[in-house]
């Protein structure tokens, strides 16, 4: 069992959702609140990672913040190191990728809001800041805990871009998914099989707590 | 009282046409009818902050809530504006009192509790303060719903159809309560409906709104009194609603004595006490006229006065009578040839013929649990003009 | 509400921490090495960190995939390649110290795991006649694993030794390949393949023994496997420890038994 590559696996799921929930909750609402123009357009552009090939996001990340980019010599001489093969590079391509696994369930959650709940908050006195903490995010809240729950773990199983991207650098970017294929490359197949395992038993537990969480948000609309 | 007058113009083509300008004073109920599509529900949205007309004004007493000449936009958390919707729109996920508490910012937090058990008893829902919406029923929920208006201690009150989605007995005691908080509470009501039982049971004054205009406006015994609003026939029938006193029932005979402006009506009996205040109305097809007292029929109700107004617009396919019972107008609907055959002009002294089954007595507030002594209804005398 | 106030607090100290823990980390020096290096390499580095106490990572790949990764910036501080092309694109790049050195000399075996078809002799005589019965196809639908030749040296010389004997065009169809020797010889040990041209320093590890039959191709049939290595110009102290630590003669002697030809002491640059 790589320890390094279970940290690493699950720095970038935390990682991960450190980034993007903040984000997603600010534009899942705005998907599900507001009408505008180009909006099935941006909704689209939401889905496209889903549909993009881990490798084609590698390629093009690659491209435009590889050492031979000026983009990525401008990020070596002010960090210090190159932005692929960093856990921050790999960061950002996760959290590229993990886009249409944050945003739609936490776009369905707030959808699921009565308008006339939320007009219902406004009347009560509640200023916009009040209305979003206490009624809509408790309200989207199992979306909300889907789209977390759904985009760790497909963090955790991410393979293609992880390699491209990051290079298995061990204690930086090796995940444990990365870390399977390597011990099976240095022919040791059981501890392949060990972490292969558990990846699997978080798959597992991954797929049960979303389908209890999704029974639970019935009960609620009564 | 126009330190609370809620004083409303509604200008704007688009998208909903609106054209509309009212008041309401403390005290009163405007009823806002009108078939779907209508724009009431956008005038009530316009009232609450959450829409703005093209052209509007809208002012609560002093308060300034909508002004587009001047760009003045107040958002619904900055008027204190209370509103039951038409599905109560309550929040899922907390109980009833916490659905009352969330209105109750303006008090300090540890009042708020038992703020809100006040409130919730006050609409007469004494129980299951700890339930969440899912677990109450349609009427319990309407109860929450005007708890939760009420709590913000508002300046008006607004009801979006409050009785649209429950049955009809529940509806009675609800319009019951809502009558009552007209009479302890001191600001202006408005209700939007498109059901007219709603408006002859609680409404003081009526909006009557056809694709956002006005078609009339005024005090509910004058409009249902007047013989030309051929818009309110075709949707509803015509018919005049007054008030009257109970003088005293007569249950052997199976009848109630009520008196009123234009003398003495005997309507069926039921279980009322003297003194009790009601409204009346009669539809303007059960009254029949006649030019001598008749004698010798089933009748009860005769009653002398004059024709003081005719439609006979050609349109129309009956003539609407109006006539003067002592100041109360009564509204009767006749053949063409009636008018003829009873030379019927402006002034003539007739007589209008009532059947007590005709007559339909809506008690005006009474307490859902006694049944015995009087309500505490203030001894109104009959509505004058 | 100090509950959320709360919740967001532990949001932005992860992502602190996440990113504060990435850069702030001290990790030893990462050397990248080709594939066929697998069983020789960590051998010398266990050796290396019991003497001198400091540690190093290896990374193993196809050498055309790391000289790739090297090119986009990846932080490695010595690379050994399985051949001499590859570093000399990096040195012509600049991005190395110097031309480096080569540290030894690779063969090629051809491999046949336990119950295939395939009898494996130098001049692949076996081979030839499994595709000459099977009129080119191999039995079974069977798969022949090579390493790919545009990422792995080893493959770029399996190609030639194929070639050599006329049997590229008859097996192209039929060939698997890794996209290094490492994976290549995964594919031929498991079964996945009647056999495979695998690199000498992979399957004469002990553990092999039981797996299957090979054969050592003669290093005539292919341009020679030169292996060179280079120091990148970020190396640090211990990463050129380690490249003279690779030269010297307890490496030369692990190099030597896990079937590399050493070059000669003083090889010229």
């Amino acid at each position: 069992m790589d320890w390094d590559a279970l940290r690493v696996s699950l720095r970038l799921g935390a990682g991960t959702l450190a980034v993007l929930l903040p984000c997603g909750i600010w534009f899942g609402r705005v998907l599900a609140i507001r009408q505008f123009r180009g909006k099935s357009l941006v909704e689209a552009l939401v889905t496209v990672p889903l549909v993009l090939p881990p490798t084609v996001l590698g390629f093009y990340l690659l491209f435009a913040f590889g050492a031979r980019s000026p983009l990525g010599q401008a990020f070596q001489t002010l960090v210090g190191q190159s932005l692929p093969f960093s856990f921050q590079g790999l960061l950002l391509a996760s959290a590229i990728a993990n886009i249409p696994f944050v945003v739609q369930p936490i776009q369905r959650g707030f959808e699921a809001i009565p308008s006339d709940v939320r007009d219902a908050a406004a009347c009560c006195g509640l200023t916009p800041w009040q209305r979003f903490l206490r009624i809509e995010v408790p309200l989207a809240w199992p979306g909300i805990l889907t789209a977390a729950i759904l985009t760790f773990a497909h963090t955790l199983g991410e393979f293609g871009v992880v390699l491209m991207v990051g290079g298995n650098l061990p204690g930086q970017t090796r995940t444990l998914s990365v870390a399977i294929y390597d011990r099976m490359q240095a022919f040791d197949d059981r501890s392949a099989g060990i972490m292969a395992a558990t990846l699997l038993v978080i798959a597992v537990a991954t797929l049960m707590l979303t389908t209890t969480l999704s029974r639970q948000v019935s009960p609620r609309r009564g | 009282m126009a330190d609370r007058r809620l004083s409303v113009s509604l200008r704007q083509r688009t998208p909903i046409p609106l054209n509309v300008e009212f008041t309401c004073d403390p005290g009163e109920i405007l009823a806002v009818f009108g078939p779907s599509g209508s724009g009431k529900t956008t005038i009530l949205r316009s009232i609450a902050g959450l829409y703005c007309p093209e052209h509007a004004s809208i002012r609560s007493g002093v308060e300034i809530w909508t002004e587009t000449s001047t760009r003045t936009f107040a958002p619904p958390h900055r008027r204190t504006v209370g509103v039951v919707f038409q599905e109560y729109a309550l929040f899922p996920h907390l109980t009833a009192r916490g659905n009352v508490m969330t209105a109750l910012g303006h008090r300090p937090a540890r009042e708020r509790a038992a703020r809100a058990d006040q409130l919730l008893d006050l609409v007469h829902l004494s129980t299951h303060h700890d339930r969440r919406p899912q677990q109450l029923s349609g009427g319990e929920r309407q109860r929450v719903a005007v708890a939760r208006a009420l709590a913000r201690e508002p300046a008006v009150l607004l009801l979006d159809e409050p009785f649209a989605a429950v049955d009809r007995t529940v509806r009675r005691r609800l319009q019951d309560e809502i009558d009552e908080l007209r009479r302890t509470l001191e600001i202006p009501l408005v209700l939007v409906t498109h059901d007219f039982d709603d408006v002859v049971r609680l409404a003081t004054h009526l909006l009557i709104l056809d694709r956002g205009n006005a078609v009339a406006s005024g005090a509910l015994a004058d409009l249902t009194s007047r013989p030309d609003l051929s818009w309110l026939r075709d949707a509803v029938g015509l018919g005049s609603v007054f008030e009257a006193r109970v003088v005293r029932r007569n249950p052997e005979r199976g009848l109630l004595e009520l008196a009123f402006d234009g003398g003495t009506l005997l309507a069926s009996d039921r279980v009322l006490n003297a003194g009790a205040t009601v409204r009346v109305r009669i539809a303007a097809r059960d009254v029949i006229l006649a030019t001598s007292e008749p004698k010798g029929l089933s009748l009860h109700n005769v009653l002398a006065g004059r024709v003081s107004a005719l439609n006979a617009d050609p349109a129309f396919e009956h003539i609407i009578v109006q006539i003067n019972l002592g100041g109360v107008h009564l509204l009767a609907e006749v053949t063409r040839d009636a008018i003829a055959r009873l030379d019927l002009v402006g002034g003539k002294q007739l007589y209008a013929l009532i059947k007590s089954v005709s007559i339909n007595v809506i008690p005006e507030f009474r307490m859902p649990s006694d049944q015995g002594p009087g309500p505490r209804t203030k001894n109104q005398a009959p509505r004058t003009k | 509400m100090p509950r959320r106030a709360l919740r967001s607090l532990v949001l932005v100290a992860i992502v602190i921490v996440a990113f504060w823990a990435g850069v702030a980390a001290q990790r030893p020096p990462t050397i990248a090495a080709a594939a066929n290096l697998n069983f020789a390499l960590n051998e010398i580095k266990d050796r290396f960190v019991r003497e001198r106490g400091t540690p190093v990572e290896i990374v193993f790949g196809a050498s055309g995939t790391l000289t790739r990764q090297i090119q986009d910036g990846a932080p490695f501080e010595l690379f050994l390649a399985a051949d001499e092309a590859f570093t000399s694109r990096l040195t012509v790049a600049g991005l190395t110290r110097d031309a480096g050195v080569v540290y030894a000399l690779g063969r090629l075996v051809v491999f046949a795991p336990r119950g295939s078809p395939l009898t494996v002799d130098p001049r692949l005589d076996g081979l030839a006649r499994l595709v000459k019965v099977g009129k080119g196809t191999l039995p079974g639908g069977g798969k022949f694993a090579i390493a790919n030749p545009d990422v792995a040296p080893y493959g770029e010389a399996a190609e030639a030794v194929l070639q050599k004997h006329g049997l590229w065009d008859d097996l192209r169809p039929q060939l698997v390949l890794g996209d290094s020797i490492a994976q290549a010889a995964q594919f031929a040990t498991t079964g996945n393949a009647i056999g495979g041209l695998l690199a000498y320093s992979l399957v004469v590890e002990p553990g092999f023994a039981q797996r299957g039959t090979y054969a050592l191709i003669p290093d005539s049939d292919h341009l020679p496997l030169r292996q060179r290595m280079v120091l990148l110009k970020r190396a640090s102290p211990t990463a050129t420890q380690f490249y003279n630590y690779l030269q010297g003669q307890t490496a030369r002697e692990i190099f030597r038994k896990n079937g590399y030809g050493v070059p000669p002491v003083a090889e010229p640059r």
